[in-house]
């Protein structure tokens, strides 16, 4: 079944390859509606399914002032999580060791 | 079709495309307006994403920098070579 | 199949499903299939003053779309395990793609 010719068929490695660089290391992860994690990578698979260790949970909340003016100011809400699964369709993006 | 244009991208497919770009400077713009502007490391069939030396512009401003970034292929508007 | 596997190394374990819409439902995790649809028992919900609906839902059966997260229980994850499965998938996965 396997055409064996590895090596020549993959010229340059995947995006993936990127994530399973990350294995045991702590990521940022980026994820849908304002939201974003830090922690450690244990699991992934190819529809960006993960599971993180000690997690940090940032969430940035729109909030309207009290005063109907149209100001708004961003709250942020941290949550933490000591073992996280994260369903793949909601990641945007993942980065090894949390943003500089 | 022999007009004048002709020989720019010389009828390539899409992923013809991509992969010529590989290695050079490129702008990601997602859905939600977010855009990457990178080194283009890799693509696959999903239009999944690496990117190296990345910056992240939100409304025009710069908001991060990554070392390495991932993208989820189907937050992906489109790819382009700088 | 990676984390279909791993779910079920956590069946009967107390888990927190956190839904897309932001409802958090802690309970036993009963069963889970190849969708990573999740059935749980003896369900509670978080913030029940903000979500009074579900009050008297004893478990639920959460398709896998609408989930966000799963918090796990920490002891109960073998993480060295999991890495090692997780290359191995990988591997797997760039096999097919050739």
């Amino acid at each position: 079944m396997a055409d064996v010719d590895d090596g020549a068929a993959a010229p340059v490695s995947e995006p993936l390859d990127l994530v399973r660089l990350c294995l045991d290391e702590v990521v940022f992860v980026k994820l849908r509606g304002d939201r974003e994690l830090k922690g450690r990578l244990h699991a992934y698979d190819s529809h960006c399914n993960l599971v993180l260790g000690d997690v940090e949970e940032t969430v940035y909340v729109v909030e309207e002032d009290e005063d109907e003016d149209g100001d708004e100011t961003v709250k942020t809400i941290h949550k933490k999580s000591e073992m996280l699964f994260v369903r793949g369709d909601s990641v945007v993006l993942i980065s090894p060791q949390g943003q500089s | 079709m022999e007009n004048g244009i002709a020989t720019q991208g010389e009828g390539r497919d899409p992923s013809g495309f991509l992969s010529e770009i590989i290695g050079s400077s490129v702008t990601v713009k997602l859905n939600s307006g977010v855009v990457y502007k990178g080194e283009l490391q890799s693509v696959d069939g999903y239009m999944n994403i690496a990117l190296e030396k990345t910056e992240e512009h939100v409304n025009g401003v710069k908001k991060r920098s990554y070392g390495d970034a991932f993208v989820r292929g189907n937050n992906v508007m489109y790819i382009s070579a700088d | 199949m990676l984390f279909f596997s791993f779910f079920k190394t956590l069946v009967d374990h107390e888990v927190t499903v956190e839904l897309k819409n932001d409802i958090q439902i802690k309970g036993t995790l009963k069963s889970v299939d190849q969708y990573l649809n999740i059935k749980l028992d003896d369900i509670q919900v978080v913030e029940e003053l903000k979500y009074p609906h579900l009050s008297s839902v004893k478990n639920v059966f959460i398709r896998g779309s609408v989930v966000r997260y799963v918090h796990l229980p920490g002891g109960a994850v073998d993480t060295a395990l999991l890495e090692d499965a997780t290359r191995r998938e990988a591997a797997q996965q760039a096999q097919k793609t050739k």
